[in-house]
């Protein structure tokens, strides 16, 4: 699999999360949106097939990291990891050709498009 | 937290072009200039409407997501010319859309706090029938305004 399609795949897995997460949060349920059981079920079940298309070794940082965080990527910004607030090492500074974690946190690192 | 800072004119589209639902969430991810990113933040918007609804009755629709394409919270906000078909959970046509995007790292839970003011505010629009009164983006940000002043009086 290309980077670029691991990279979306990481992405999509992640927002997803982040959704589903968010619809556990005490604060989203007092707003009061209707959540259909069966459609939460259909995108659980993308979602773990999403996980399972990603190369296995990937697939396995990536929920170990959520495990541990929750969220498992962090956007770089300004020179810094967004998860742990770190500066991140000069030759992290520019995106490689492969997916970076954070030396500090071990969170895979996202380049946000301009 | 004040909702009406949060809101720029050239995001608030009051005569917003009716279409199909995902075509006027599409036209207000792109109204927010995250080109490179936006079929990501529409895919996982599609994906919470598939959940249920975020029409929250009475012609307002709020979708809604995070996403690692914005690093802050992003609000467009779209008035269709003709109420459209949203699934609402009152099953009425929708013509007031909120969209809001949010980034993943969220300090002191801005996301959920908005999007709560928002229902709120949806509320008293739908219960003062103000939904057409904006004609112009400035006029829409003072009956934000407006409104949040009048809920911050009532507590």
């Amino acid at each position: 699999m290309s980077l670029d399609k691991i990279e979306m795949h990481l992405k999509l897995l992640f927002d997803l999360d982040n959704l589903l997460d968010d619809l556990n949060e005490p604060a989203y349920k007092e707003i009061g949106f209707k959540i259909k059981d069966a459609e939460y079920r259909s995108l659980t079940k993308a979602r773990s097939e999403l996980l399972m298309k990603l190369p296995l070794d990937i697939a396995d940082v990536y929920e170990r990291l959520k495990k541990r965080y929750r969220r498992a990527i962090a956007p770089v910004e300004n020179d810094f990891c967004f998860g742990c607030f770190q500066k991140l090492p000069t030759q992290l500074l520019t995106k490689s050709k492969e997916i970076n974690t954070c030396p500090n946190c071990g969170r895979i690192l996202y380049w946000r498009k301009k | 937290m004040n909702l009406a800072s949060l809101l720029s004119k050239e995001r608030i589209n009051l005569f917003l072009k009716p279409g199909k639902k995902n075509k006027i969430i599409e036209d207000l991810v792109y109204s927010l200039k995250k080109d490179a990113d936006a079929e990501l933040i529409v895919s996982t918007l599609q994906k919470r409407e598939v959940l249920g609804s975020t029409g929250i009755g009475k012609g307002i629709a709020i979708p809604h997501c995070r996403s690692l394409a914005v690093d802050k919270l992003e609000i467009a906000v779209g008035r269709t010319t003709k109420p459209i078909s949203f699934n609402a959970i009152d099953k009425k046509p929708v013509s007031l859309i909120f969209l809001i995007i949010a980034p993943p790292q969220d300090p002191g839970n801005q996301y959920l706090l908005t999007l709560g003011k928002i229902v709120q505010i949806a509320k008293e629009i739908t219960k003062k029938k103000l939904i057409q009164k904006p004609q112009t983006p400035e006029e829409f940000i003072t009956l934000i305004n407006q409104i949040e002043k009048d809920l911050r009086k009532r507590k």
